[in-house]
């Protein structure tokens, strides 16, 4: 962008919502970073959404609370929104735009990086096959995080998402061999108890300084909720493509996400798709998702798990549809589990890792890995369709065949899904606890796993 | 004259620009000072609508637009195959080389490498008279792909005054003149996208385009030059599904267009294909691959394009007498793209937002496929088979996309949610589903394959279709209240279920199965029906059939007989008779 | 030549004129903050050094995860530090430019702010307006663009014009406060670079 920005201007032509439509623009650029300035001399900052024939739409990230036809100016500053990195953003803690909210000056720039960052240019990804070890079993096990992918939470409110996020980073960040991982927090429009319940966990576990941190907290603006996960995937590419590192960045909740931007569509007056939400709104989001991955000939990764609380957990609601269609799977936490006290309240059947095929396996986990794990699926679904059944014509209904897999469905829950906050699991426990559920069903039960493995794993 | 005119206003991908009168539809157009490449898509008075195919990011009013006078074309030409293009054929290859791991913006690159020497051998001579289409000569392109050098469709043709010698040239050559025509033939020439290529006549879809995967050969075909397509929501498996067809359909190209999906999808076909061999001709399917990768987080005007640019480049191997499959992996993103230019177009919606001309360009687009007899001479055949994927949102098939596709395709293949939940895979709903191309296809089968084939299918297609209706009569009053008769239709199916339709993608031996396989697999199903209902009969309980050692054969045998090994299901046969005889002789006894 | 290199370059030279006073130009000042910084250096390095060694002492206390709050500490006042040199080395340059003396490469220097701004309003049909000190150089400048003139009022700054549409609609802020607010990060990140601290 050239260097002509810095004009400001003072004719207001309207105000609605969290947009300023400036009038007799003629040297403003799309997507330009504005300043607006209210008439008490505060600054807000903002962007053009849209410009021509003498005017600008701006949307104001902080909202347009207070502000007035007369006496706003807004000043076109002639370069997209930028974010100061180096490896001193560790540690810190930033607000929903990125500036500092520690009561510390801002970190000295090794460079300003356009948030929107640029589309990774597929033929030079490098296929994500690298196995972290969470030490949660069922994700371990079933649902392997893979270095570079992004893989979604999809909860409801109320639910233990925030603190199986918690977990997740805390055990995934200690047990890598080098210590080159970060960690990149970004609360979207969250609670401060939650975002502090992340922040304590961290500092307890003594990985706060290869965090970063960034708060639009609940009582935040709410448009600033569009640019908080930018500035945040722009500091993890930085410390993952720049300095090498290995990054997973948490970003909870994109459901208030997908809120502030139907906020905008709808004060454009623009056609709505379903529920209100933007037509592109799928698009939208991909530009944050995609951002996830590694990169040919560099060191580093961005590792993703967003957090969405699905409204009235409607699996086909808009956000989480069109999150699972752009993640590499998704974790799906479930009510009924919740509601049992199961920790953590996974419902196997309705998630998903994509990639796991290709972390798992032979000279990085097991071998019978993939194996074990798709008998486990298969039992456990089984096992669902033998309870309903129950329900109807109770247990003198059921064949011998039946009763077992009721006992394997209570297993599983039990020893192999259900684990404490605090307790890391290594794969070989892991695996261990699969085949011992296996073991509740009869041997010929067992189609989807090899001969050799049965008479090497299965307990009798 | 090149319309020359300025920015006037600016709306993410959407710019309008004054002073183009001189403008024409569908021309692309450089925009601003960086040089992006737009396409013009609407002209009102001398004011331009150009959907722009990179980010417009920092570009302001005021900025030059320059017209090329040419509508957004395709070059075709020796090697295009093997190449990963983005939306608007440039090779992200070339792309990485002069703007790194991300995607600048206004670069230009061609398509293929016009500097490499390709081996041209003439296959006509002075003298000879060619016609739009002809082929005048081939080049090699990849271990499994003779290109064959077309005279362009929209050349008059007519006699050769001169033609090169067999040898080594770039494709800027010169290499042949004809009579009358002051325009010489290269080995390339370029093509409109959005105009579909003409051909001579075409043909019924007759021959099954197999692609190793049971469920779809043998319950669901598609047909060389056919039209499919595969809904389903998120999870159901439909990448993995398109990348199977990708991969062991019996087609001698293959097209493959990412549009709107995921990166790391791309990276995959990238990484996997060189390394996996034709099960035909065992060399490695890249060289019968090309992909079209625009991805979710690409602009998205690019991805509208992505679809035509894909099948234009399926439609010259047609030409050239290939069998082409092309996959659009999504055609929704697609068709979303098409929803955001029309909203920022301000037309007045149809549907859920979606334009009203999305049901006529589904059907140009599908339309597009067929099996042909091409132009010129010599005398050749070829087809292009369309596959689309459509990602219903919230999974509803009654939503615009999805209905309006069924309209245009033949087979349908519904992926089933509830399916994928207990690891069914292909989650290829057998009651939902359906292809037109059945009837057509039995004829191929019975000739090569077994002249049972249809009867068998339906006979295994009728177990489904009662299980389906008994299901219901379990679910309200469990298994045990059903005769044994119909106790062995549900244990049947269950095994078709597990032993023919689920389809192990990532198993060595299953994820590719050979018609022959697939028959056998089918009669070795219904012959234990029918043995099975028979040796009810003859007083067998229903406990001792379950618990033959052959059930649990038949259900790994997938996994366990490979393709080659053919008799060892004829072993198993045998050894079924066997244990039938057994289970109805211990009876007898006791 | 992009505007901020103009801008530097003939700050430059307006600087070096003077440069036994103080030393150079605004990107030169930099220079000088470096040197008048690394004097300080010794003092500095004894305090970030014990910074360190505190918390190195409180470290060998505490568990491992106290380590990691101890460096953030460390590093986080030395941050303090870098900003307060910088703001200081800051006030000092501001204070130099305030007095400089208004010669004729300063006023070149206010010919070239104001062309770059009436050319980003798109317009010379302005209002300028400056500082008492730059009144009369700015008027010299003003008299050669058609349709400017220079407004009565005076504003708070250390020098520069601020330039306005007659509607009073746009207006562009190329007083040398606002070019050194654009610097500043790039001030920030030399003097760090003299701690050690930018990596």
């Amino acid at each position: 962008m050239s260097n002509q920005g810095g004009v400001q201007y003072s004719k207001i032509a309207e105000i609605k919502g969290p947009l300023v439509i400036v009038d007799g623009v003629d040297n403003a650029a799309f997507d330009e970073l504005v300043e607006i300035e209210t008439t008490d001399g505060q600054r807000r900052l903002g962007k053009v959404l849209e410009v021509g024939n003498g005017k600008a739409v701006v949307q104001v990230f902080e909202g347009t609370t207070g502000l007035s036809v007369s006496g706003t100016n807004a000043k076109f500053v002639g370069k997209v929104m930028e974010m100061p990195v180096s490896e001193q953003v560790l540690g810190r803690v930033f607000d929903g735009l990125g500036r500092a909210k520690d009561g510390l000056p801002e970190p000295v720039a090794d460079s300003f990086l356009d948030i929107n960052g640029a589309p990774m240019n597929p033929e030079q990804r490098e296929y994500p096959k690298d196995f972290i070890q969470t030490g949660v079993s069922v994700i371990d096990g079933m649902l392997t995080l893979v270095r570079g992918q992004k893989l979604p939470i999809f909860s409801g409110s109320g639910m233990s998402h925030n603190i199986l996020a918690a977990q997740i980073a805390r055990q995934a960040a200690i047990i890598g061999t080098d210590d080159s991982f970060a960690v990149v927090f970004a609360a979207i429009g969250v609670q401060y108890s939650e975002a502090e319940y992340f922040k304590r966990s961290l500092e307890e576990s003594g990985a706060l300084k290869r965090s970063v941190l960034f708060l639009n907290l609940a009582d935040d603006p709410a448009i600033e909720r569009i640019i908080t996960p930018r500035v945040a995937l722009t500091v993890a590419e930085y410390l993952a493509y720049d300095l090498g590192m290995h990054v997973l960045v948490i970003l909870t909740d994109m459901t208030n996400y997908a809120e502030a931007l139907r906020e905008i569509s709808a004060a454009r007056e623009e056609v709505p798709g379903r529920k209100g939400y933007p037509g592109y709104l799928y698009t939208d989001l991909s530009t944050i998702y995609e951002r996830a991955g590694r990169l040919r000939g560099k060191k580093g990764s961005v590792t993703q798990v967003p957090i969405l609380t699905m409204p009235s957990d409607d699996i086909t609601h808009p956000i989480p549809d069109l999150t699972g269609y752009i993640t590499e799977g998704q974790l799906v936490l479930g009510r009924d589990l919740f509601r049992q006290g199961v920790y953590p309240p996974i419902n196997i059947l309705m998630s998903l890792s994509r990639i796991m095929k290709d972390g798992i396996g032979e000279g990085s986990t097991r071998a019978d890995h993939q194996e074990i794990s798709n008998q486990n699926y298969d039992a456990y679904s089984r096992a669902q369709e033998v309870r309903a059944l129950a329900g109807i014509v109770g247990k003198a209904g059921l064949t011998p065949v039946d009763l077992n897999y009721m006992n394997f469905g209570d297993e599983f829950e039990k020893k192999f899904l259900t684990q404490a906050i605090d307790e890391n699991r290594t794969i070989e426990e892991t695996l261990g606890l699969q085949w011992n559920c296996v073991s509740k069903l009869p041997k010929n039960e067992l189609t989807k796993v090899k001969d050799k493995y049965v008479d090497q794993y299965y307990k009798e | 004259m090149v319309a020359q005119g300025k920015i006037v206003w600016i709306s993410g991908p959407a710019v309008k620009a004054d002073g183009m009168a001189d403008a024409k539809m569908y021309e692309t157009v450089s925009v601003g000072d960086a040089k992006l490449i737009g396409e013009v898509i609407r002209l009102t008075g001398d004011v331009a609508f150009i959907q722009v195919y990179e980010s417009t990011s920092g570009l302001k009013p005021g900025e030059p637009v320059i017209g090329t006078g040419n509508p957004l074309s395709v070059l075709l030409g020796p090697g295009i195959i093997g190449q990963i293009y983005d939306g608007i054929q440039r090779p992200l290859k070339d792309l990485a080389a002069k703007s790194g791991s991300f995607i600048g913006r206004g670069i230009t690159t061609t398509p293929v490498d016009m500097t490499k020497q390709y081996h041209f051998k003439p296959s006509v001579a002075v003298g000879d008279e060619v016609h739009p289409g002809s082929i005048i000569g081939t080049v090699p392109e990849t271990s499994l792909i003779e290109h064959k050098i077309l005279v362009p469709p929209d050349h008059k043709g007519g006699k050769i005054t001169n033609i090169v010698a067999e040898g080594d040239y770039a494709l800027e050559t010169e290499i042949a003149t004809i009579e009358g025509s002051d325009i010489p033939l290269k080995m390339y020439h370029k093509w409109p996208v959005r105009q579909a290529r003409p051909y001579l006549k075409r043909y019924d879809p007759t021959v099954p385009l197999l692609t190793g995967q049971r469920v779809i050969d043998t319950f669901f075909p598609l047909a060389k030059g056919g039209t499919g397509s595969i809904p389903g929501a998120f999870g159901t498996g439909k990448t993995v599904t398109l990348h199977q067809i990708a991969k062991w359909a019996d087609s001698q190209v293959v097209v493959y267009i990412g549009c709107g999906e995921r990166g790391n999808e791309m990276t995959e076909v990238l990484v996997e294909f060189p390394e996996l061999k034709d099960p035909r001709t065992g060399k490695p399917l890249m060289d019968r691959t090309v992909l079209v990768a625009n991805t979710s987080n690409m602009p998205v005007a690019a991805r509208e394009a992505s679809i035509y640019t894909g099948v234009t480049i399926a439609e010259y191997y047609r030409d050239m007498g290939y069998d082409v499959v092309l996959v659009a992996d999504s055609t929704s993103r697609w068709a979303e793209a098409l929803r955001e230019m029309s909203g920022r177009l301000e037309e007045m919606p149809a549907e859920e937002g979606y334009p009203s001309y999305l049901a006529s360009r589904l059907a140009e687009f599908y339309e597009r496929a067929g099996r042909v007899r091409a132009k010129g001479s010599p005398e050749r055949d070829g087809s292009v088979s369309l596959v689309g994927a459509v990602s219903p949102s919230g999974g509803d098939f009654t939503e615009p996309v999805t209905t309006h596709t069924m309209r245009f395709i033949k087979t349908f293949w519904a992926l089933d949610a509830s399916l994928a939940y207990s690891r069914h895979y292909p989650s290829i709903n057998w009651m939902n589903s359906y292809s037109g191309y059945l009837a057509d296809i039995a004829k191929w089968w019975s000739e090569n394959i077994s002249a049972d084939w249809f009867d068998l299918r339906s006979e295994t297609y009728g177990i489904l279709q009662r299980e389906d209706t008994l299901k219901e009569i379990v679910k309200l009053l469990g298994p045990e209240a059903l005769p044994d008769e119909e106790k062995l239709i549900l244990e049947v199916a269950r095994m078709i279920k597990i032993g023919i339709l689920q389809q192990n993608s990532f198993d060595d031996v299953d994820t590719y199965c050979s018609p022959e396989k697939q028959f056998k697999l089918m009669k070795l199903q219904v012959d234990f029906y029918n043995k099975g209902q028979q040796a009810l009969k003859d007083g067998a309980s229903l406990a001792d059939i379950r618990s033959m050692e052959v059930v649990s054969s038949l259900l790994k045998a997938r996994m366990d007989v490979k393709d080659d090994e053919m008799d060892k299901l004829d072993k198993l046969a045998t050894d079924m008779v066997e244990q039938f005889k057994n289970v109805t002789g211990v009876k007898v006894q006791n | 030549m992009s505007s901020n290199s103009a801008l530097e370059s003939t700050i430059d030279k307006v600087l070096e004129r003077n440069s036994s006073e103080f030393s150079q130009s605004l990107k030169n000042s930099l220079e000088d903050a470096q040197k008048t910084l690394s004097d300080a250096l010794p003092m500095l390095e004894e305090e970030y050094e014990k910074i360190i060694s505190d918390g190195k002492k409180e470290a060998d206390k505490i568990e491992k995860q106290i380590v990691g709050s101890a460096d953030l500490e460390a590093r986080n006042k030395a941050l303090l530090i870098v900003q307060e040199s910088a703001e200081k080395v800051l006030e000092k340059a501001k204070e130099k430019i305030a007095n400089m003396e208004r010669n004729s490469e300063y006023s070149s220097l206010i010919t070239k702010l104001l062309t770059e701004a009436t050319s980003a309003l798109n317009t010379s049909d302005v209002i300028v307006y400056t500082n008492s000190k730059d009144k009369d150089v700015v008027q010299s400048a003003v008299s050669n663009i058609s349709g400017a003139e220079l407004s009565n009022d005076l504003i708070d700054c250390m020098g520069g014009v601020k330039v306005t549409s007659k509607d009073g609609s746009m207006s562009f802020d190329n007083t040398i406060d606002a070019r050194i607010e654009l610097l500043k990060p790039l001030i920030r990140k030399d003097i760090a670079a003299q701690f050690n601290l930018g990596n």
